[in-house]
C-alpha cells in the first residue's frame, strides 16, 4: 500500500492519554452502538472519556446519545458534555437530511479539526467511532491521530469477517496495534434462556486467532439496545444493571487493559532534523 | 500485530548526501538522498518511472538546482515523508519499503 497526499505530522493531544478508534471493514455491524456504550462503560470504570464520531457521511452519535439539536459552529462550545462523556460529531454541524458529498481531502479537513481544534481537556480515553471501510478517514486518523490502539467489530457471519479481516489487514499495514475483536449480535437469548444464535457461532473467535490477537468477547443481541440507541440514551446508561451493561463493562475493562500492554508497541517513530 | 516489528530506532545524516537508518534488529541502514528520490512511491513519479524518457522534456527551474531533502518526517507508526528542496513532498516510504531500498554493502550485494 502506498497511500499518498502529503499528510501533516502527527497531531499532538498532550491532554488524551489513550486514543481509541473502533473499526470495521462492513457497515451495520453495530460499530457506532459498540463505540457509545463502550465509552460509556470506560466511564463507569471511573475514566474520563471523549467520543468522536469519525463517521461524517453518515454520524450516529447524535442520535444515539440524542442530541438533535444543530449548533453555530462559531458560538458553540465543542466539544458538548452528554452523559458526562465529551462528544463531537459532524452531525452536531449539519441537519440528519443533509447529505455530506465530500471528496477526502474535506474528510480530512474536518476529522484534523475535530482532533486539534476542539478542546478535548483531560482525557483517559478518546473513543473514535471510524465509519466502515478502508477510506479517507481511517487514512487520515492513522496517520495524523495518536493511535493507542483498534478495536474490530464484526457480526458473527462470513459476509462481515470477509470485510473485517480487511479492516485488520489495514491497521497492521499502518501499524496500528489491534486490540482485539468484538462479536457484535453474537446470539439471542430467549425467553426459555436458551441461546439462539441467529448469525452463526464463533466467527468473531475464528477471525481472532487466525489474526493472532485477542478475543474481547460477545455481546448479544436484544431489542432495547436498538430502543436505547434510538431513544438517545444508551443501554449502558439506561440499564447499567442489564447483562448486556455488564458485558461493556466486561469489554471496557479487557480493553483498558490491553492497551496497557501495547503501549510499547504503539510508539512514535524516531525523528531526525535536517 | 507482533510487538517485534522490524521498525527504526534511530535516524542520522552521514554527510550531506546520506540518511542512515538503524533498526531495531541491529541492522543498520544507508541511503543516498538522490536514491531514495529516484524510488519515489508516490503515484506520481511511480507513472513517470513506468513511461519511457522524453527527450523533449523541459525542466522547470527548480529542476536545475541541486535537489536538496528539507525535512523527513514520520507519518503515522509506518512510513516516512521527505520534504524536497523542489516542494514534491508527496511520497510516503513505508517502513518496508525503507528496509527494501538499503544501500549498505550488504544488501547491495542482494
Amino acid at each position: 500500500m502506498q497511500p499518498h497526499g502529503g499528510p501533516p505530522q502527527k497531531i499532538a493531544m498532550p491532554g488524551v492519554k489513550n486514543v481509541v478508534a473502533v473499526a470495521s471493514g462492513k457497515g451495520g455491524v453495530g460499530k457506532s452502538t459498540v463505540a457509545t456504550n463502550l465509552a460509556l462503560a470506560l466511564q463507569s470504570l471511573g475514566r474520563r472519556v471523549g467520543l468522536l464520531d469519525a463517521d461524517i457521511y453518515g454520524p450516529s452519535i447524535p442520535i444515539m446519545m440524542g442530541v438533535h439539536e444543530i449548533f453555530d459552529p462559531n458560538t458553540a462550545q465543542f466539544p458538548l458534555d452528554r452523559y458526562g462523556l465529551k462528544l463531537m460529531s459532524m452531525g452536531f454541524l449539519v441537519k440528519p437530511e443533509t447529505a455530506m458529498i465530500w471528496r477526502g481531502p474535506m474528510i480530512h479537513k474536518y476529522l484534523t479539526m475535530f482532533l486539534t481544534q476542539i478542546n478535548w481537556g483531560d482525557l483517559d480515553y478518546l473513543v473514535i467511532d471510524l465509519p466502515p471501510g478502508t477510506g479517507d478517514a481511517q487514512l487520515t486518523l492513522t496517520q495524523t491521530a495518536p493511535l493507542s490502539g483498534a478495536v474490530i467489530v464484526t457480526t458473527p457471519q462470513d459476509v462481515s469477517l470477509i470485510d473485517a479481516r480487511k479492516g485488520l489487514e489495514m491497521f497492521k499495514q499502518v501499524r496500528v496495534p489491534v486490540l482485539g475483536i468484538v462479536e457484535n449480535m453474537s446470539y439471542f437469548l430467549g425467553a426459555d434462556n436458551k441461546r439462539y444464535e441467529i448469525f452463526g457461532h464463533g466467527g468473531g473467535q475464528k477471525l481472532a486467532k487466525e489474526a493472532g490477537v485477542g478475543f474481547l468477547g460477545e455481546i448479544p443481541i436484544d431489542p432495547r439496545i436498538a430502543e436505547c440507541g434510538d431513544q438517545g440514551d444508551p443501554i449502558v446508561h439506561k440499564h447499567p444493571d442489564s447483562p448486556i451493561a455488564k458485558t461493556y463493562l466486561n469489554l471496557a475493562t479487557i480493553v483498558s487493559a490491553e492497551i496497557g500492554k501495547v503501549g510499547a508497541a504503539a510508539a512514535e517513530l524516531p525523528t531526525l532534523n535536517l | 500485530m507482533a510487538a517485534a516489528a522490524l521498525r527504526p530506532v534511530a535516524l542520522k545524516k552521514d554527510g550531506d548526501d546520506k540518511l542512515i537508518i538503524e533498526w531495531n534488529d541491529g541492522h543498520r541502514s544507508e541511503y543516498h538522498w538522490t536514491h531514495l528520490r529516484a524510488n519515489c512511491p508516490c503515484a506520481g513519479c511511480r507513472e513517470e518511472h513506468l513511461q519511457p524518457p522524453d527527450p523533449f522534456r523541459i525542466l522547470k527551474p527548480s529542476e536545475l538546482a541541486p535537489l536538496k531533502p528539507m525535512r523527513i518526517e514520520p507519518v503515522g507508526y509506518y512510513a516516512y515523508k521527505i520534504v524536497w528542496s523542489d516542494g514534491h513532498d508527496s511520497g510516503l516510504f513505508t517502513l518496508e519499503h525503507l528496509r527494501e531500498l538499503c544501500q549498505c554493502p550488504e544488501c547491495s550485494k542482494k
